[in-house]
């Protein structure tokens, strides 16, 4: 199995061609260390270029400035070991779950029967033994998301990078779909990096919380948790650590429209 | 479509035109089977300005199809549309009719026509029946699909202001069912062109189906062209018309593909 | 109506449809009988069936019907390849939409009918000239309804394929094509529907045998029991003949999309 791969994103940038000319830049020069097998979460509103950001990393769009490193290589297009896991049902609606992991599995070079195997192996790692068979118009939200978090890890990538990807679930649904993520990534460590609005979220799962503003996107605060996993919603420093970042949120967001 | 990309496909064109030219003057492409477009032009010109077969202009066809086109569809969209209103209102009229619109929407209008030629003759009936008959069953299963398809929140919210059933129908369930009317029309006008190119091939002299198949007796494949051409043009030009019509009676629907 | 009976068609749609049916059936009859009275040109069906099963042999009915399906298969089947593969790639390869999309819709507006005397010029008498006006027939369809899938294939998915490197001709054969297909099955419906108007009428106007044909010979024979009888054949073989295609989409697509 892989190992997690360290990111280095060194003076990112991107304008949209679409922009008007005076207009601020999606990003403005990010600059950015992710160490291998961490989990850290990128937190902003909407607009604040995070998912632009991660599509970067991604390979799946280019930055108009400076470059992303994964694992010291440079990254130039989407795949290569590096693991998505989208927001709305990026699932082959044509294809059963265990297919569509096996999809990913013989796009890595496994033969159909090794696929397979894999495939059964994530569908229990991630809890749905029974619905191999079964297609995605047929399973929950919650479900769907399972099967994708089980063909990114098809890939056997370093690393795994989700954006928003229990947004379109219910709050029930999320709370457990976090702990889901939490135990799957104790038992395969990647590299993770993680979009989310929600800062209690960011705040459950993360090693390390990168909050981002808009208009140019930017980091403007960084911070670890610093706490043992699992983490209750309760605990103080948690609080805390909401309070701080929701300041840092408001500020820019006061001072952009001052 | 901008300049730019306006460039291959017209050079596209012209490349093939002048092959076409070329190959006919060298003698690879029979004249008789495909007429260079030096021809066609020529072709043109003499059928509108001094008519074919014996005189009959160009004019002459294009007003003979029309005229039956017209009288056929104004026939049949004045049958389908209070049948299809009344059929589609009521539910248990509708499961009656509605194998029997499937059914006659599967007959090939076509294969009518030797029966409505031993019914009305040989002059203009026989031609405007089966136009009707075409016409009739397309517009008949889009209005009463237009009835039934009607949004029943419209429906629910007009019974919750106590409106009179008489007004439900003439102010809510009309209006809404309106687009889907008007697209059945214009499948409707479709399907009559379409019919009466066929329905002019037998047994008539003057029409665009019987010029284009009469070209063909004398060996004329360059009118035959022409004729094709003239026949796509109208088409194009009724469909056209029709949407402008519709875009006008429904400002509702501007900005929305039906 | 009494109670009773309006419960039951209300419950049932298949029992008010037979009532429809039969309905038009009956009064077509009594009207045939008792009032036109002239079974030389409006028979009613009774008549119209016992001519036909009198004067044509099982053998013949089912030659002519297999001609007429023959052709059919093979203008659908070349219509669906071409029209599959080039609205697929217009859909996604800009390059070919620029191309070629102003050639088809030039095209289009021309009836397939339209095409019958210059399919005669170029091919004949034949089977050709009937194959190729068949094909011209279905083709926009399913060109139309590959073209529309294949362009409004969600982002996301093919954002997904990318990020585990399928990429060019592979992601268009494994990605592109079965998502587009739900689309697609639409167009091969409505192709196959106007795949039998055209063969029909082809026949009708330029052929020795099939089912058009049939029904050309039976007025030239002055048999209007058989051509009405062969009329009727034409519309329940072209309706068993969507209820195939319908079947084998839900088998197909519909297990994996709410056709």
């Amino acid at each position: 199995m892989t190992q997690g791969a360290a990111i280095d994103v060194l003076g990112v940038a991107k304008r949209f061609a679409t922009d008007p000319p005076g207009a601020p830049a999606v990003l403005g020069g990010v600059d950015l260390s992710i160490g291998a097998n961490e989990f850290v979460a990128l937190v902003g509103r909407s607009g604040c270029g995070k998912t632009t950001l991660l599509n970067i990393i991604a390979g799946l769009e280019t930055a108009s400035a400076g470059e992303v490193r994964v694992g010291g290589t440079r990254v130039t297009g989407p795949g290569g070991g590096k693991g998505v896991v989208f927001q709305q049902n990026a699932l082959f609606p044509w294809l059963t779950a265990a297919r569509n992991i096996a999809f990913a599995a013989r796009n890595r070079g496994l033969d159909a029967a090794a696929a397979a195997a894999l495939a059964a192996e994530l569908l229990r790692l991630v809890g749905l033994d029974g619905a191999a068979a079964k297609y995605p118009c047929e399973l929950s939200g919650g479900m769907q998301q399972r099967v994708a978090i089980a063909r990114a890890l098809a890939l056997d990538p370093a690393i795994l990078l989700m954006d928003e990807p229990f947004g379109a679930l219910d709050e029930i649904t999320r709370t457990e779909m976090q702990e889901e993520l939490l135990r799957v990534w104790e038992a395969r460590r990647k590299t993770v990096v993680f979009v989310t609005h929600s800062i209690t979220e960011a705040l459950l799962l993360a090693d390390r919380i990168i909050v981002l503003a808009p208009r140019p996107g930017r980091i403007v605060l960084e911070l670890r948790p610093g706490l043992p996993r699992p983490r209750r919603r309760s605990e103080p420093t948690l609080a805390r650590l909401h309070e701080q970042i929701w300041d840092a949120l408001r500020d820019d967001h006061a001072a952009a429209r001052a | 479509m901008n300049a730019r990309h306006a460039l291959p496909p017209l050079a596209l064109l012209a490349a093939l035109l002048l092959g076409w030219e070329a190959a006919a003057a060298a003698g690879w492409l029979t004249p008789i089977r495909f007429p260079p477009p030096s021809r066609l032009a020529t072709s043109f010109r003499e059928l509108a300005l001094e008519g074919f077969p014996f005189g009959a202009f160009l004019s002459t066809h294009v007003v003979a199809t029309l005229r039956r086109v017209l009288a056929g569809y104004l026939i049949a969209v004045a049958l389908a549309v209070p049948l299809g209103l009344l059929i589609g209102a009521s539910p248990l009229l509708d499961r009656m009719a509605s194998p029997v619109v499937a059914f006659g929407r599967s007959i090939a209008t076509l294969s009518l026509l030797p029966l409505a030629l031993v019914w009305f003759g040989t002059e203009e009936a026989p031609k405007v029946f089966l136009i009707g008959f075409g016409c009739f069953w397309v517009m008949l299963s889009n209005v009463i699909a237009a009835i039934k398809l009607v949004d029943p929140v419209l429906l629910r919210a007009a019974r919750s202001m106590d409106t009179p059933p008489r007004d439900i129908f003439l102010r809510v369930m009309l209006p809404a069912a309106l687009p889907r009317i008007a697209a059945g029309a214009r499948m409707a006008l479709g399907m009559g062109f379409v019919v009466i190119v066929g329905a002019e091939m037998i047994g008539t002299s003057i029409g665009l189906g019987a010029l284009i198949m009469e070209a063909r007796t004398f060996y004329r494949s360059d009118i035959t062209m022409v004729g094709m051409a003239c026949i796509g043009a109208i088409g194009f030009a009724l469909t056209a018309l029709l949407g402008l019509l519709e875009a006008r009676l429904m400002p509702w629907r501007r900005g929305r593909q039906t | 109506m009494a109670p009773p009976l309006r419960a039951r068609l209300a419950a049932s749609p298949a029992l008010a449809g037979a009532l429809g049916v039969a309905l038009l059936l009956l009064a077509w009859e009594v009207a045939a009988r008792l009032l036109w009275r002239d079974p030389a040109t409006l028979p009613a069906p009774s008549e119209a069936v016992l001519v036909a099963l009198r004067l044509l042999t099982p053998g013949e009915i089912a030659m002519h019907v297999l001609i007429s399906l023959g052709r059919i298969l093979a203008g659908f089947t070349l219509a669906a390849v071409a029209g599959i593969t080039l609205g697929v790639l217009c859909g996604r390869v800009a390059a070919v939409e620029r191309l070629l999309r102003p050639f088809v819709e030039a095209f289009r507006p021309v009836p397939p009918l339209a095409w019958i005397p210059i399919a005669i010029v170029w091919f004949g008498l034949g089977e050709a000239s009937k194959v190729f006006v068949i094909f011209l027939g279905a083709f926009f369809p399913i060109w139309t309804s590959a073209w529309r899938g294949a362009a409004l294939v969600p982002q996301v998915l093919l954002d997904s394929a990318r990020s585990m490197e399928v990429r060019g001709p592979a992601l268009l054969f494994r990605v592109v094509l079965p998502a587009s297909l739900p689309d697609i099955a639409v167009g091969l419906r409505v192709a196959l529907g106007l795949s039998f108007g055209v063969l029909v009428a082809a026949e009708l106007i330029a052929a020795e045998r099939g089912m058009g044909r049939l029904v050309m010979q039976a007025r030239e024979l002055g048999q209007m029991g058989v051509a009405i009888f062969a009329i009727f054949l034409i519309g329940i073989i072209s309706l068993l003949a969507d209820q195939q295609l319908s079947a084998i989409i839900r088998r197909s697509v519909g297990r994996w999309r709410p056709v």
